[in-house]
């Protein structure tokens, strides 16, 4: 059954807070894999807007090419045509040392393994990027992001010692310690259980509504994408949809429709 | 699971190759000592062959008295028999100097093994002929004269030292010898004089009434047509008979050909300094294997822990754990055996190579054209290689059991194999250390406050190596922190320093091996530098008490004061250019000209007729030159200064007043007593020429700029002597100083070389070190490069964690070493004085430098495959 709120591509301008910018886009950014018969368009041509200050969810079935966008629109990859920004900054066409002083200072990952460093404790994993780029760390905003994601007791801990979604909330802190542009999160949940997970995601969301950050997030579950101010389907390395405001169902109603697409 | 092991090697081939370098330089080590060892054996045969190769027969085991001479001589078939005799004396032209050994000319000269270069062999009593080389450095040619100096014991007198007297001879150079088979190269060559005048001058060596010591080796050359094995049998028969009669010992007695000669003397060599010899050099090549063993130890167990999943996986779908265990062994095994023969290829090319460039270099000594591959050449560094590589591997093997099947379902992670070690090693370790410290410093306090330097080097030597053994093993405790406590030092210079010193940390066990690898080498280098350093110095000290002034170059030693003070000689003037020369050369800093005369010396107590030498000096040019102005205060008119031992030796006190009568006068005056260090009185020039108006220059003070330098400036002064042809002496305590810096210099030169491969091996370890490292923490580094760290920070990072595993072990070895150089020294230099402690800067500044670069170096291509991560693999799943 297909009680829809499913929609296709809306126009531009359509976004609930008209007065927002962009902090991301992407224009015709198209990204191929080999050469001749084995070419394989893992991106074809995808024209996006990311709101600031929203949480976005890119959500799509395995080879869908999301991956392959967010790694394009952070910077950790080069396209093969086409363009992305982060603010007015082009991305594309940054070399090595511009794109290292970009994630620096501009943005923040979130990694599914976590991928803290087993030897310092959760303050110095949080504090890193900022201790790397030279600068000095904003105790007050330190103190902001240790009280929203409850870490407070945590600190002097080193991740063997924390869960799971202590872990990734340490993570998310060492993502938005350097209050970047915006916060790329890949499969944030995929290796936690549910009652994790679900806490990590109203962290992520929380880190959105009452610190103005700006997120987006890669995953192919629709309860995670739930969690998010709006869902961009992808399918076949383009965008196949648009879901604002999405619910676990209308998500999963979304992804449904890729699936029966993808299969006819 | 052979086949899988094989696959597995095949793809880790670059992190095994470079753990396989470590053995190869070992094995490559020992097969080319145990190669220079055959080529010492082959040169001694065949030396040994060539002084024999004109002979027929030779006869051993009995001494060639005259009786066994005429035994052999008689012997149907034989045409000469004579005794190999050699006897070394000592030679002299033109200032120069040589012990040269002389051998007896053979009635059938075709016995020599020598050639005739220029004139003739000697055909009378007073000739001599010289190797081409010698007759080159007393520069002397065919008719010349030389002098040769012996000392005789004259009549019968007990052996009272003074029955000794110096003889001088003449003798004239009949020709000049070459040498072409190398038969003498090992004695230095072999001037050859008429046999009666060798045996003469060997008999005069012999005290009276000493039995001769007859040479046990006659050459026999045998008439044309002779069988050698009747002739063989006939002489035997002959000395046995002799023998008989005279009721000698014959059970020794051996009647040979020339080439069973050399084979049973060579073989005999190979039980004596070739054994010293190849021992020596392997305890080097042991100390590079077992570097080489840590170094393997560490590749094999992360090679382990990065293959915990597919073990695991081996597990679950069946494998046993000795299966496991197995296939890290073989592992090791085609490894160790591998890289054995590449080390032992590379040992034989080495060895060749450096044959064949001996050679050409004409080194003086015949070496053989190739290099000697015996079976042990090639089996021992082949089994050892192995062993060591299989020793190295069974820990991580054991390892490789402890993975659960149960880890395959486990996400992949950085491995973090952070075991720490058992209770029972830091205990016992712990002891070993303690017990060896205690014995060492033991040792010390035997040889110098006990006096019994032998005993206290035996027990300080088992407390080092003891206490070195307990501080290797329980390195895996507290190198790491030390590691921690620089780390800490070192992070606080930023958050990529920080980040290093962190790593270094998270596999305390890996980084303690590494470094204690390099440890090894930099301790025993910087052991043997220091003690060396401390044995230099503890000599100096030693010398400057003994010799008032660097350099003496004096006419007047050998002559006799008895009879100068009589008039009946005169002591032969210093050249009076000489004074001049000597200040002109480079590094001399004063030179004072001393006069002196003989004079009788009378006194309350003193033996009658004692005369001396007296010497003046003006008490404000002595002070430019003696090393301690104490020894000459007394000095003035009217005084006399007298050595210590002069005083002891004639009874001459303290204050007391002395008659001194010389060829123009008398003079009375008070001695004062010093620690002067000379072989006679000291006065002012004025009361020195009251005794002897016209007494000549024999002495001259040098003082030299820099004492240090007297390695170079003493041969130029001893030089520019020789070239005046004055009979002066050059002494003193740089001359001293000169000859022993020398041999400390190039033992520890040659000691420093052999230590050399170890530390090469142990930088190869650090190397290694970091690029598993690098390999294991992929992931972290995409994620570091994610998060904002720099290609530069990365590599900064990389280079720092090599210069922390690096500069702690060479650290750590440098004050080792230090502890152990100074113990040494001291257990070891006792009896030559107070042992002098130093640090020798120069070599600790040197090792330090070397680990530093070797450190970064080690990091260049780790991070060269660090840096090509991308940050997109910190998103990777897996």
């Amino acid at each position: 059954m297909d009680t829809t709120v499913y929609v296709p591509i809306p126009d531009e301008g359509t976004a609930a807070r008209p007065t927002v910018t962009p902090a991301v886009r992407a224009r015709a950014l198209t990204k191929t894999y080999g050469r001749g018969e084995a070419q394989v368009r893992a991106l074809d041509g995808v024209d996006v807007d990311f709101t600031a200050g929203r949480f976005t969810a890119i959500m799509g079935p395995s080879g869908s090419g999301k991956s392959t966008l967010m790694h394009l629109l952070a910077g950790l990859d080069s396209a093969t045509s086409g363009q992305s920004f982060i603010g007015s900054t082009e991305v594309t066409g940054l070399n090595d040392k511009a794109l290292t002083a970009l994630r620096r200072t501009r943005v923040g990952f979130v990694f599914q393994q976590f991928n803290l460093l087993p030897m310092f404790t959760a303050e110095q994993n949080i504090t890193l990027p900022v201790e790397l780029a030279g600068g000095t760390v904003d105790k007050q905003w330190l103190g902001t992001l240790v009280d929203t994601l409850g870490l407070g007791k945590r600190l002097t801990h080193r991740p063997s010692e924390l869960s799971g979604g202590q872990q990734q909330r340490v993570a998310i802190a060492r993502a938005l310690i350097a209050q970047p542009d915006v916060v790329f999160a890949d499969e944030p949940t995929g290796n936690l259980d549910s009652r994790s997970g679900a806490e990590v995601l109203s962290f992520l969301r929380r880190s959105v509504r009452e610190l103005g950050r700006t997120i987006i997030m890669v995953t192919h579950d629709p309860a995670a994408a739930a969690y998010a101010d709006r869902v961009i389907l992808i399918a076949d390395g383009k965008i196949a949809g648009d879901i604002t405001d999405p619910t676990p169902e209308s998500a999963l109603a979304g992804l449904d429709a890729l699936r029966t697409v993808a299969a006819r | 699971m052979i086949r899988l092991t094989l696959s597995q090697m095949r793809r880790s081939v670059g992190r095994l190759a470079a753990a396989g370098l470590a053995i190869v330089i070992g094995t490559a080590f020992v097969a080319i000592t145990l190669l220079a060892g055959n080529v010492i054996t082959r040169t001694t045969y065949d030396s040994i062959a060539a002084q024999f190769t004109g002979a027929d027969l030779v006869v051993r085991g009995v001494p060639a008295d005259d009786t066994a001479l005429d035994a052999v001589r008689d012997t149907d078939g034989v045409a000469t028999a004579d005794p190999q005799l050699m006897s070394y004396q000592q030679l002299e032209a033109g200032g120069r100097t040589i012990f040269q050994g002389v051998l007896a000319e053979p009635t059938d000269t075709s016995v020599l093994p020598l050639e005739v270069a220029d004139g003739n062999l000697p055909e009378a009593s007073g000739e001599i002929a010289l190797p081409v080389d010698v007759a080159e450095r007393l520069d002397t040619t065919t008719g010349d004269t030389v002098t040769l100096v012996r000392n005789v014991l004259e009549g019968d007198q007990e052996s009272d030292e003074d029955a000794w007297t110096e003889v001088r001879e003449q003798l004239t150079v009949s020709g000049t010898l070459t040498d072409p088979y190398g038969a003498y190269s090992m004695q230095g060559g072999a001037a050859v004089a008429p046999a009666a005048d060798v045996t003469a001058w060997d008999d005069d060596l012999r005290a009276p009434g000493e039995e001769p010591v007859e040479p046990t080796t006659v050459l026999v050359t045998l008439d044309d047509g002779t069988d050698v094995e009747t002739a063989r049998t006939a002489i035997t028969g002959a000395l046995t008979s002799a023998a008989a009669g005279s009721g000698t010992d014959t059970s020794g007695l051996k009647v040979v050909t020339p080439s069973e000669h050399a084979e049973t003397v060579a073989t005999e060599m190979t039980g004596g300094d070739n054994v010293i010899f190849t021992t020596f050099v392997l305890v080097f090549a042991a100390v590079a294997l077992l570097v080489a063993a840590l170094v393997i130890a560490n590749t094999f167990q992360v090679l382990v822990a990065q293959r915990t999943r597919t073990l695991a996986l081996l597990r679950c779908v069946g494998a046993d754990k000795g299966q496991l265990r197995r296939s890290v062994l073989f592992e090791a095994a085609v490894l160790g055996l591998v890289s054995s023969v590449v080390g032992l290829a590379a040992g034989v090319g080495l060895g060749q190579a450096a044959l064949t460039i001996g050679r050409g270099m004409d080194l003086g000594v015949p070496l053989p054209a190739t290099v000697d591959i015996t079976p042990a050449v090639i089996l021992i560094p082949l089994v050892v290689g192995t062993l060591v590589t299989l020793v190295a591997a069974l820990s991580p093997a054991r390892a490789a059991t402890r993975v659960a099947p149960l880890e395959a379902l486990r996400p992949a992670d950085a491995p973090s194999g952070a075991r720490g070690a058992g209770r029972v090693r830091l205990v016992l370790s712990t002891l070993v250390a303690v017990v060896g410290f205690a014995l060492l410093g033991g040792g010390v306090a035997v040889s110098t406050v006990g006096g019994e330097p032998s005993l206290g080097l035996m027990v300080g030597v088992a407390g080092g190596v003891l206490s070195f053994l307990g501080v290797l093993v329980g390195a895996v405790f507290w190198l790491p922190r030390v590691v921690a406590l620089a780390g800490r030092l070192v992070g606080m210079s930023g958050p990529t320093a920080r980040l290093a010193a962190a790593n270094t940390l998270r596999n305390p066990r890996r980084t303690a091996a590494t470094s204690t690898a390099l440890l090894i080498g930099v301790t025993l280098v910087g052991m043997m530098s220091t003690g060396a350093a401390s044995a230099r110095v503890t000599m100096d000290a030693e010398l400057d008490s003994r010799y008032p002034v660097d350099v003496t170059v004096s006419t007047d030693l050998s002559s006799d004061p008895v009879s100068v003070a009589a008039g009946d000689a005169a002591v032969p003037a210093v050249p009076g250019t000489l004074a001049g020369t000597v200040r002109d050369v480079a590094g001399v800093a004063t030179v004072v000209e001393s006069p002196a005369t003989a004079a009788q010396v009378a006194g309350d107590g003193v033996d009658d007729g004692l005369a001396m030498t007296v010497r003046a000096v003006d008490p404000a040019d002595a002070g430019s030159v003696l090393r301690s102005t104490e020894m000459v205060a007394p000095l003035a008119a009217g005084t006399a200064v007298v050595p210590e031992e002069l005083s002891e030796v004639w009874n001459i006190s303290d204050g007391q007043t002395l008659t001194l009568t010389g060829p123009d006068g008398s003079l009375e005056v008070t001695a004062a007593v010093t620690d002067l260090a000379d072989s006679g009185l000291l006065v002012v020039p004025d009361d020195l020429a009251s005794l002897d108006a016209d007494a000549p220059v024999t002495s001259l003070w040098v003082g030299l700029d820099d004492p240090g330098d007297a390695a170079s400036v003493v041969p130029t002064i001893q030089d520019a002597v020789a070239d005046t042809e004055a009979p002066a002496d050059v002494m003193g305590a740089a001359v001293e100083r000169a000859g022993f810096q020398q041999v400390i210099d190039t033992a520890l030169g040659i000691v420093v070389g052999l230590l050399a491969a170890a530390v090469v091996i142990a930088l190869i370890g650090v190397a290694n070190t970091l690029s598993l490292s690098v390999i294991e923490r992929r992931r972290e580094s995409a994620t570091l490069r994610a998060i904002g760290l720099s290609k530069g920070q990365l590599r900064g990072m990389l280079a720092v964690e090599g210069l922390l595993i690096a500069l702690v072990g060479a650290a750590l070895g440098v004050l080792l070493g230090l502890v152990y150089g100074w113990a040494g020294a001291a257990a070891a230099l006792g009896w030559a004085g107070t042992p002098v402690i130093v640090v020798p800067w120069r070599d600790v500044l040197l090792m330090l430098v070397v680990a530093a670069v070797a450190g970064l170096v080690a990091s260049v291509a780790p991070a060269r495959t660090a840096v090509k991560t991308s940050p997109v693999e910190a998103l990777a799943s897996e």
